[in-house]
């Protein structure tokens, strides 16, 4: 019981790292980046050829994270920026197509084969802790993802750049008419969410293996978190991926043939109570 | 958005299926095969064109009713051996009930939405059927029986009379939803994909009409996929991925969005050339997403405007 519900708060901090991206993004900017997925797994190779190539998992997080900003970065510039004043429809559907752009090129550069990432030395082993014994590693990774949860918190709260980033996701155009660059918010808005879904990759390295094609299932489930979390919120893609990743993980231990549609049914019940989701960011228009 | 409602369509229909019925008669073993997927392909972009085209509801999980459709047949037929006409039947149903499911959760929510559920939903059904133990798991399952016409002296088993026979339901999909679009009801769709604030302000039940769109979309593409469980006899998690919705978006975008012939010449042409790059290259994918991107950003107003607004832009640069 203690074990799954620490795997739960595991997948759940996973899920939080991709999913705030996309949430937030979602807030200001009224799209979905369908291919934040594939940022992910562009996160986890890197990460692992890193590794392969130095043998130390922390270059491999710094090279994952710093590879995912990058793309995400020039794939707003060069592409969705243009998009922005059209519709959020077509941006969403140019997203898609980009998925299996990212899934060939992976497999292209990366080959078919499914693979694991080492995990650091540092965290290796088990640790006892309320009375059984769990990786450390997976400790780590609850502990990294409440370390950004806590300072994704205070940076949105505290800071003159949150409080711009909050304005933004309440009322665009009025935070713009304030002299406000909010093209320059939204960029990097983007560019963190996307560096924070590379880190999440190479974080989930070691747990889940790497291949092409990991991308389709965390993005559906990140997918699931923004809904039923209320997109632009922080908090909602927190409470989202903790109810996401409990019911997720419960239902393959207690119900594994129906896990599937449990996860379904926590979201058409969720969007039937509150069509807005659980925790919506800030007045809507 | 525009009702194909010129008397135009009918010869352009004829011309259609007399091309294929041409094709069926000069075309070898390799090329029946080729002429049945690309009839499953059309009936499933015809299903689709009608969410797309009509309502404005841009589905990325249309595949997910196409193989539910598909492993009611293999089930209905194969595990409880049901005569395969009324497993076929049962299948349709299937469909029918599974889209009311997640259309009940989808029509709610409105454009990027719509788009992200339809997208969780299907990768959750295809998730599902990779886990099952029933029909097989990853490896899918064999044996799903085809429909039975020797009464009236046809062997399907034949590839020409199945090519033949795919063919048949096509038309009579597109005869079908030909009515459905002129009717009122199409009409009301139309209404709602131009102005859904101003058909509501009209009394006009907006859900409902979106609701029975999604049902009537996804019973097609589960008649689609008891066919093409038929065609290779076996089932498996790959008649629900995601790549094949969005194949099917790219036939629906490139046919026009509402256009039914539209959609049907293109899903000929989608087969006709997914074939010559797979033939080239192990990564046609690349492509096919090269394609998708490059389609979405040329298109207009709508996604369905994708290939007036090519021809747009070209004729630009080549006028003065």
């Amino acid at each position: 019981m203690v074990i799954q519900l620490l795997n739960g708060m595991q997948l759940a901090m996973l899920l939080f790292l991709l999913s705030v991206g996309l949430s937030v993004v979602f807030g200001l900017m009224r799209f979905v980046n369908l291919a934040h997925g594939t940022l992910f797994m562009l996160g986890a190779f890197v990460g692992l050829s890193t590794v392969e190539a130095t043998g130390s998992f922390w270059w491999a997080l710094v090279a994952g994270t710093l590879a995912s900003a990058i793309v995400g970065g020039l794939l707003y510039l060069g592409l969705l920026r243009r998009l922005q004043a059209e519709s959020p429809l077509k941006q969403v559907l140019v997203t898609f197509g980009l998925i299996f752009i990212g899934l060939e090129a992976a497999r292209i550069i990366w080959g078919d084969y499914a693979e694991r990432l080492p995990g650091p030395a540092l965290l290796a082993g088990s640790t006892a802790l309320f009375g059984v014994v769990y990786p450390t590693y997976r400790l780590f990774v609850i502990g990294l993802g409440l370390a950004v949860a806590a300072m994704l918190y205070f940076g949105l709260e505290r800071t003159r750049v949150g409080a711009i980033i909050r304005a933004g996701v309440d009322d665009r155009t009025m935070t713009a008419a304030l002299g406000i660059d909010i093209g320059r918010v939204f960029f990097v808005v983007f560019v963190l969410g996307c560096a924070l879904a590379g880190l999440a990759g190479v974080v989930a390295g070691p747990v889940l293996s790497v291949y092409a094609g990991m991308d389709m299932g965390v993005l559906v489930l990140s997918l699931v978190v923004v809904v039923i979390g209320g997109p632009g919120s922080l908090k909602g893609a927190f409470v989202g991926a903790i109810l996401v990743g409990m019911v997720e993980t419960f239902g393959q231990v207690w119900l594994p043939e129906v896990a599937g549609m449990l996860l379904y049914g926590l979201m058409a019940a969720v969007l039937a109570l509150r069509p807005q989701g659980l925790l919506p960011a800030g007045p809507r228009p | 958005m525009t009702p194909p409602a010129s008397g135009t369509r009918h010869v352009v229909a004829v011309l259609l299926a007399a091309a294929a019925g041409g094709y069926w008669l000069a075309s070898g073993y390799y090329g029946k095969e080729l002429l049945a997927e690309t009839a499953i392909t059309a009936i499933l972009a015809m299903s689709l064109s009608l969410l797309v085209g009509q309502a404005g509801l841009v589905s990325l999980g249309h595949a997910a009713f196409f193989g539910i459709g598909a492993y009611a047949l293999a089930g209905f037929g194969a595990r409880l051996g049901w005569p395969p006409a009324l497993a076929m039947a049962a299948a349709v149903a299937t469909g029918a009930v599974a889209a009311l499911l997640v259309g009940l959760v989808a029509v709610r929510l409105a454009g990027v939405f719509f788009i992200m559920i339809t997208l969780a939903a299907g990768e959750m059904a295809h998730a599902w059927f990779l886990k099952d133990r029933l029909f097989g798991g990853v490896g899918g399952m064999a044996g799903v029986p085809r429909l039975d016409l020797s009464a009236i002296g046809i062997d399907t088993g034949d590839p020409a009379s199945f090519a033949l026979l795919a063919l048949g339901v096509a038309i009579l999909v597109y005869l079908l939803l030909d009515r459905l679009v002129l009717s009122p009801f199409g009409q009301t769709l139309r209404a709602i994909h131009q102005n859904e604030e101003r058909a509501r302000a009209l009394g006009c039940p907006v859900g409902r009409y979106k609701l029975a769109a999604f049902v009537v979309a996804g019973a097609v593409a589960a008649l689609a996929g008891t066919l093409a469980a038929q065609r290779s006899a076996f089932v498996s998690p790959e008649l629900l991925t995601w790549t094949l919705s969005g194949e099917v978006l790219i036939v629906v975008i490139v046919g026009g969005g509402a256009s039914l012939l539209g959609v049907s010449a293109a899903a000929a042409l989608w087969i006709g050339l997914r074939h010559q790059l797979s033939t080239l290259t192990d990564h046609w994918m690349l492509a096919m997403g090269a394609i998708f991107v490059v389609l979405v950003l040329v298109a207009g107003d709508g996604i369905d405007g994708a290939v007036r607004g090519l021809w747009r832009r070209l004729a630009q640069r080549r006028g003065p």
